[in-house]
């Protein structure tokens, strides 16, 4: 048996040695190492570092309608009724439902994907009516606009509130 | 000549060179963005839909087992009366094929949709789109009954 890895082992060590050279393991060794360098360029990582929403610096209180998200909102504040501007209030259901701009975030310079998400199941909330409407556009637009009771997804379509949720950044066309 | 073994390897490129050519047509994050502003409004962020808003996980597929089917995504009023311009509403059913439609695609594969294809379909759009997602359906399920499984 051992004879026989004796053998093997000799026979590929000599076409090992027939077949290349010192100075092409060299060769090769230098063509890796500078090949490694540029792994870092491949769009993988590039993709990687593009996709999917970051969480953008904040600024300004989520209960003020000037606060950047609320941008094209018309409605109640969720962040004034128990909620957040990411959150429903408890004992409503947020619809899945909704509408979709971008707005400006003045903290970093850069235009966010918000989607306006409603929350629905109680009666309208009543605290922090805010009326912004930027990019608001009329019915006939019905994926744009904010004169529609967005509470389309839900078991309940009575309106409580509105949230504003970063889902992506924009890209820059 | 080639060595059995240099064959091999190139062999092995090719398939990777196909995939290429579908994937260099789709700007990953432009077309998520313009899924994100033109269809996840009503689709939702993972294609699955809510309530009366068809799926497009796991479903969208489908409609490509048949010619009327594949007009069907481009002439459905939220494609073609969308904003998008039609090289970018093309890029963005093709990254939907490849983001939701998971094993719901023609297992013998799809041409992916050209600019060309979709500014001339969506001249059309569709105005009984119930009516005629139910006909392009039957007619699908009728032809390959394994494919009904998806509806």
């Amino acid at each position: 048996m051992t004879a026989f890895f004796d053998r093997l082992f000799e026979k590929q060590a000599r076409n090992l040695a027939q077949t290349s050279s010192r100075r092409g393991m060299l060769k090769k060794l230098g063509g890796v190492l500078v090949g490694a360098s540029a792994v870092p360029l491949l769009p993988v990582a590039r993709a990687e570092t593009g996709a999917g929403p970051r969480k953008p610096v904040e600024q300004g209180s989520d209960t003020d309608c000037d606060y950047w998200r609320y941008c094209a909102i018309d409605g109640f504040l969720c962040s004034c009724c128990g909620g957040s501007a990411n959150t429903c209030p408890p004992g409503t259901e947020m619809s899945p439902v909704t509408w979709i701009g971008t707005c400006h975030n003045p903290a970093d310079g850069r235009n966010y994907v918000i989607s306006y998400n409603d929350c629905c199941g109680k009666s309208t909330c009543g605290a922090c009516l805010c009326q912004r409407d930027e990019g608001d556009r009329p019915p006939y637009r019905p994926d744009k606009t904010n004169d529609i009771n967005w509470c389309l997804g839900t078991a309940s379509a009575s309106y409580h509130c509105s949230t504003a949720v970063v889902v992506g950044v924009a890209f820059d066309e | 000549m080639l060595s059995h073994r240099r064959a091999c390897h190139l062999l092995m490129l090719v398939p990777m060179l196909v995939m290429d050519a579908v994937y260099a047509e789709i700007n990953d994050a432009r077309a998520r963005y313009h899924y994100q502003m033109f269809c996840q409004g009503c689709h939702t962020p993972d294609g699955s839909g809510a309530n009366a808003v068809p799926a497009l996980k796991d479903r969208m597929g489908f409609f490509l087992n048949s010619q009327r089917g594949r007009e069907f995504l481009v002439r459905v009023p939220g494609s073609a009366t969308s904003k998008l311009s039609s090289s970018a509403l093309a890029e963005v059913l093709n990254w939907c094929l490849l983001n939701f439609a998971g094993t719901s695609v023609p297992s013998s594969g799809y041409v992916p949709y050209t600019e060309e294809e979709v500014d001339r379909l969506r001249q059309d759009p569709l105005q009984e789109i119930i009516q005629h997602r139910a006909s392009v359906i039957a007619e699908i399920a009728a032809q390959s009954p394994q494919g009904a499984q998806h509806e």
